[in-house]
């Protein structure tokens, strides 16, 4: 059975182990992954409860289909692509996905926390709280989930051309915030 | 900061996983998830077999029942006899032919299967 081997190797070792129903390599999958797919799913908007909820329904799923994963990409970006389209799936069935180009932005969030402790560094997961719901989507699916735009847009069911737009401002308004102070004064000093 | 740059150490932001404290605690949640769904599905192939070998047995059963039957109402009244074997007859004919046999016992295992998937998706959408 090999109950007390410790699971190693690879990735793509594991996968296969996995296919072949070794839950114990699995195991070690969810292990060095599961934190990432934790942290995707609240980035890209969930709550905490509801992004662990999900989390383990994307390793769920992703054992009954790990015998797809030929190693093509990483393990890691497998898994997140299955947890994403569990959120989107989440999402448009509780209808909570109303995309346009005037989402709500939530700066007033944003602002109060930074504000805060307005000399600390403002972190990722800070920052796209001053994103609103479209762009903090759209960057987190092509940057964090590694979709290109036309596989966000067809999740969406938005045109691509959309998804284009709130990557370009989630970008604009990330890279203020992710920006050194000192970086900022010295682009200040330039006019 | 060039476009590109940023969006690499985006990219390499992204990438780094959260510290959660109840990691553990998440991983022996799957864990006992899939142990669970497991043991559901063996004791759902369980019972669909002992469902599929109950069928054959009524099989053979109803085989033996038609045949002992059929020699009683030979023994019996011509009357009697003219009545059980006009039944009979419309009845085995239908499971006594091989190709129909064949096809009746071939859905009843086709629906045993499909009742199969169906709990089993049901399980693991629940």
């Amino acid at each position: 059975m090999g109950m007390e081997r410790p699971p190693t190797g690879h990735d793509v070792e594991l996968a296969a182990q996995a296919a072949a129903g070794d839950r114990l390599a699995y195991g070690e999958l969810v292990r060095r992954h599961g934190s990432t797919v934790r942290g995707l799913l609240r980035r890209l908007g969930a709550d905490a409860a509801t992004a662990d909820d999900l989390a383990q329904d994307a390793f769920m799923t992703g054992f009954e289909q790990v015998a797809e994963f030929r190693g093509e990409g990483t393990f890691g970006a497998w898994i997140k692509k299955i947890a994403a389209r569990l959120y989107l799936k989440r999402v448009k069935r509780e209808a909570r996905l109303i995309f346009s180009d005037t989402i709500e932005p939530l700066e007033e969030i944003s602002a109060r926390d930074a504000s805060s402790d307005a000399a600390s560094r403002i972190d990722l997961d800070e920052a796209l709280k001053s994103l609103s719901r479209g762009e903090r989507l759209c960057v987190s699916l092509c940057y964090g989930a590694d979709w290109s735009h036309g596989e966000a847009a067809e999740a969406l069911n938005i045109p691509i051309g959309t998804v284009k737009s709130h990557v370009k401002r989630g970008l604009d308004k990330l890279r203020a915030k992710l920006a050194r102070p000192d970086e900022g004064a010295r682009r200040e000093a330039h006019g | 900061m060039a476009e590109p740059d940023f969006e690499a150490q985006l990219t390499r932001m992204f990438a780094q996983a959260p510290s959660f404290p109840d990691a553990a605690l998440f991983n022996a949640e799957v864990m006992a998830k899939l142990d669970r769904g497991w043991a559901m599905r063996r004791m759902f192939i369980a019972v669909a077999g002992t469902g599929a070998g109950l069928i054959g047995a009524f099989q053979i059963f109803g085989s033996r029942f038609s045949n002992e039957l059929a020699q009683l109402s030979r023994e019996g009244s011509h009357g009697l006899e003219t009545e059980i074997n006009g039944g009979w007859a419309r009845l085995t004919a239908l499971l006594s032919t091989p190709s129909s046999a064949e096809a009746v016992w071939l859905a009843a295992g086709l629906a045993v299967v499909a009742l199969a998937f169906a709990v089993t998706r049901l399980v693991e959408d629940f």
